[in-house]
């Protein structure tokens, strides 16, 4: 087996196996026969140097999504995984679309455009950006409310581009302060940016295979969203400077478990397969918040209050793990009733050896 | 029906062919234009075999690998030629009114 062989075995490793089983050698025939140049000097060396160029490995992944997380047509396994993934995604982007609409409201409180409102408290004024472009810097974040809008919709590139302006200033932003600071390095912002890029690569979930997104309800999620969380929160953290202890990892925690708590409750007495898809979602974003929970404690260290945020913290971590386990062990499950992902067998007519 | 499986069944209209083969002919056929990757060709038969349009004809071994051919079941003919139809009556609507209709950027009327 020549190295190019083995390269493109590896990326064919991202299929299921059962489809593997029925298709890989005929791929790995019919790949090293476009990689045949005619000149067995130049296909001899590729053989040893070659790779698979990224347009060919961007084909095997995007099989790879449509197989694995797949349509209404596909498979009840891949269905399930399909929707689950999709429903974290929307549920992620909604956070981020509601929590940059308010930040949007609060800013033009603070700057004291809402003249009908009470006058915000001297110590909460806002310092006006130094130039137009950390202006429009600071605007890039709230991309992610028409990046939620357009995956709605059902524009994904769109979403996945506009949701890309959103990372790329904060990642400049991150690396630059980082690196010019004289304070310690924080985990925080990695995460966070972490998490974006997954959520960007997940939109390629909503394929053309994936069933559209309900508008109406997603789009409604929107304002109720604001009223529900941002509103009261940041009004019980302008009255109550305790709650200001509560940061973003934390407001995840508390969020993915009253939504896990509030699912199991109303799960029992719907059918499972309709249930199954957002008992998985929110095990993904339970998994996601207890690792950005962990990851960042390390953050604490440097705190004045140190021992009190990691004490918070932990009971966090703790409220996630109760509640995310029992629902992850029901939805594994209800998974594995499932059949798996079949591949479709092609069987010869004849057989010529 | 997608852009690919139309080359693709369109491709094994003459005669059975191997993964290959099936790039090289729709490549041909489209005059470049269509270039399958290997993994939007294995994407698109698995499905164009899942719905009975096509079959395997016979496996061959060839520099010690195992070729599939892949053929056209009269299902997948006639769906092709559904589809053909249809794109050819859609361009016979434009074509018809291309040549009906005044120009509206630069006022000509085609003779």
């Amino acid at each position: 087996m020549s190295r190019l062989e083995e390269r493109y075995r590896f990326i064919l490793r991202l299929l299921p196996a059962d489809y593997r089983q029925e298709w890989e050698d005929d791929m790995v025939a019919a790949f090293l026969e476009s990689m045949d140049t005619g000149d067995p000097e130049t296909t001899a060396y590729a053989a040893d140097y070659g790779w698979p160029s990224m347009s060919e490995v961007a084909s095997i992944v995007s099989l790879a999504v449509r197989l694995r997380l797949g349509g209404a047509d596909a498979p009840p396994r891949s269905y399930a995984w399909g929707q689950a993934v999709r429903l974290a995604t929307l549920m992620a982007m909604l956070t981020h679309a509601v929590m940059v609409t308010a930040s949007i409201a609060v800013t033009l409180w603070l700057s004291g455009k809402f003249a009908w409102l009470p006058t915000p408290a001297s110590e909460w004024a806002i310092t006006p950006p130094s130039s137009i472009w950390h202006t429009a810097w600071h605007l890039a974040g709230y991309a992610w409310l028409p990046a939620y809008i357009a995956l709605v919709l059902g524009h994904r590139r769109v979403a996945q581009a506009v949701a890309l302006l959103a990372i790329v200033p904060t990642t400049i932003t991150t690396v630059v302060a980082q690196a010019t600071s004289d304070g310690p390095l924080t985990v925080s912002p990695w995460a966070a940016l972490f998490i974006d890029v997954a959520l960007l690569l997940a939109m390629t979930a909503f394929h053309h295979e994936a069933p559209p997104v309900p508008r109406r309800p997603w789009l409604l999620a929107l304002p109720i969203g604001i009223l529900l969380v941002p509103v009261p929160l940041f009004t019980i953290q302008a009255t109550t400077p305790a709650l200001r202890l509560l940061d973003w990892p934390g407001l995840s925690c508390a969020a993915v478990t009253a939504a896990m708590v509030i699912h199991l409750a109303v799960r029992a007495s719907r059918r499972p397969s309709r249930t199954l898809p957002w008992s998985l979602a929110l095990t993904l974003l339970a998994v996601t918040t207890l690792a950005q929970r962990t990851a960042t404690l390390p953050d604490y260290r440097h705190q004045v209050q140190h021992a009190t945020l990691t004490t918070i913290a932990s009971v966090q971590a703790i409220a996630v793990l109760a509640v995310g386990v029992p629902l992850a062990v029901l939805a594994i499950r209800a998974l594995r009733q499932l059949p798996p992902i079949p591949a479709a067998a092609p069987r010869p007519v004849t057989s010529t050896e | 029906m997608t852009e690919p499986a139309f080359f693709i069944l369109t491709a094994l209209l003459d005669a059975p062919r191997h993964g290959y083969g099936i790039v090289a002919e729709v490549a041909e056929l489209s005059r470049g234009r269509v270039q399958l990757k290997i993994g939007s060709l294995y994407g698109t038969l698995d499905r164009l075999v899942g719905e009975g349009l096509v079959e395997l004809d016979r496996e061959e071994a060839w520099q010690g690998r195992l070729r599939r051919y892949y053929r056209l079941t009269e299902h997948g003919r006639e769906a092709l030629d559904a589809e053909a139809q249809r794109l050819a009556a859609n361009a016979r609507l434009a074509s018809t009114r291309l040549r009906d209709r005044r120009n509206p950027i630069t006022g000509a009327t085609p003779s």
